[in-house]
């Protein structure tokens, strides 16, 4: 069965098309551009040059989130409009698994960071070296500081992956022992990784119809909340 | 510091339009002041001085206005009813900071803890009916 899986969630966006756990093909850019503009366009050029036509799709796969607000929205869209269209099932991929499985293989832990602003970043730890990514800790939304206690708690060697892994990298490296930032090649949302994670999700069942597909929100430690809530206060007395 | 008395809604568009000039792509500016400030007549001054040729009208509804027809895009932003992160978020305020546009926000007095470290700071007073004084303050100003 051939799996499309497409990934706007951050300002990188992809696509690929994979076929039992062979990468047939992908596209990825990483530019200032507008992934409404350019999705489905990649998706048809793509396609054009595997020779697969869209109707040969077995099952479509999406990052759904953690993300950017309207990224998350253009993805999970251009996936319901062409499942619905050809009657087939998606699987919706954490943003933060399918990082995780860019590393797949390799014995490591994995931590993907998406730099969610205002110090907050989405995150969670996987441990790779079988075949799949297993995940140590849920996706969660928290403060730069807790993350930071998080991984000098846990010690060990981690990879840090993601749009926020080099800015904790560099913020956190003289504190943290063991962190290590792969190359730019392993280290942003891959397409290709949702489709392998949507391959064994699917062999779990776990499809759902588009209609079902839903972008997944998490939302932020209540102190952090409260903080903006405060600023916001201050400033309107003035 | 950039200090200004306008005596009407069409030097303070016709200020807005030759500060326009001064701006970079990326740029941010933070908007305050009361209604009927001048806010939406700043804002139409902007468009024009960055050579745009949308209409310009207040995001009170829509929370967001892009005017994109022209080399530098403007996006118009009213927070006067956002008030916490999750409502921030779900504007798309995020995703326009990665783009090379000009933000210009009303109200920004409302999401002050998320505005980016570099952002221009207006403020505009009311000094009699027809009368702002305008203030311009940022690393480059």
């Amino acid at each position: 069965m051939k799996i499309l899986a497409i990934d706007t969630s951050s300002q990188s966006a992809s696509c690929a098309v994979t076929e039992e756990g062979k990468l047939l093909g992908e596209f990825f850019t990483n530019v200032k551009l507008t992934h409404s503009q350019t999705i489905l366009p990649m998706v048809e050029n793509l396609l054009e040059q595997i020779r697969v036509a869209l109707p040969e799709i077995g099952l479509f796969a999406v990052t759904d989130g953690p993300g950017s607000f309207t990224g998350l929205r253009i993805g999970l869209s251009a996936v319901k409009g062409m499942a619905h269209a050809l009657g087939k099932g998606c699987v919706g991929v954490s943003t933060l698994e399918a990082l995780a499985w860019n590393l797949s293989g390799m014995d490591a832990a994995v931590c993907p960071v998406l730099d969610a602003r205002c110090s907050q970043v989405y995150t969670a730890l996987f441990r790779s070296g079988g075949d799949f990514p297993e995940r140590l800790a849920d996706d969660e939304a928290v403060s730069l500081s807790a993350l930071e206690e998080r991984l000098k708690k846990f010690g060990e060697r981690v990879f840090l992956v993601g749009d926020g892994a080099e800015m904790c990298y560099n913020m956190f490296k003289d504190r943290v022992a063991n962190l290590t930032l792969p190359s730019p090649a392993l280290r942003f949302p891959r397409a290709s990784s949702a489709a392998l994670a949507a391959g064994r999700a699917y062999l779990r069942g776990d499809v759902l119809p588009p209609a079902s597909l839903a972008p997944a929100y998490l939302r932020l430690p209540q102190a952090e909340r409260e903080r903006l809530a405060k600023l916001t206060k201050e400033g309107s007395s003035i | 510091m950039i200090r200004f008395l306008s005596r009407s809604t069409r030097e303070t568009e016709e200020f807005a339009a030759a500060f326009a000039e001064k701006l970079r792509p990326g740029d941010v500016i933070a908007c305050r002041g009361g209604m009927g400030a001048g806010k939406t007549a700043f804002a139409r001054g902007l468009a024009r001085g960055l050579g745009l040729t949308d209409e310009v009208s207040s995001p009170t509804f829509a929370l967001v206005h892009e005017y994109t027809h022209g080399n530098i895009s403007l996006y118009h932003f009213d927070m006067y009813r956002v008030s916490g992160f999750d409502e921030l978020y779900s504007t798309g305020f995020f995703d326009y900071l990665e783009q090379d546009g000009v933000l210009y926000i009303e109200w920004s007095e409302n999401i002050e803890g998320a505005l980016p470290a570099g952002a221009i700071t207006l403020t505009l007073e009311r000094v009699d009916d027809d009368t702002r004084q305008l203030t311009i303050e940022g690393e480059r100003f």
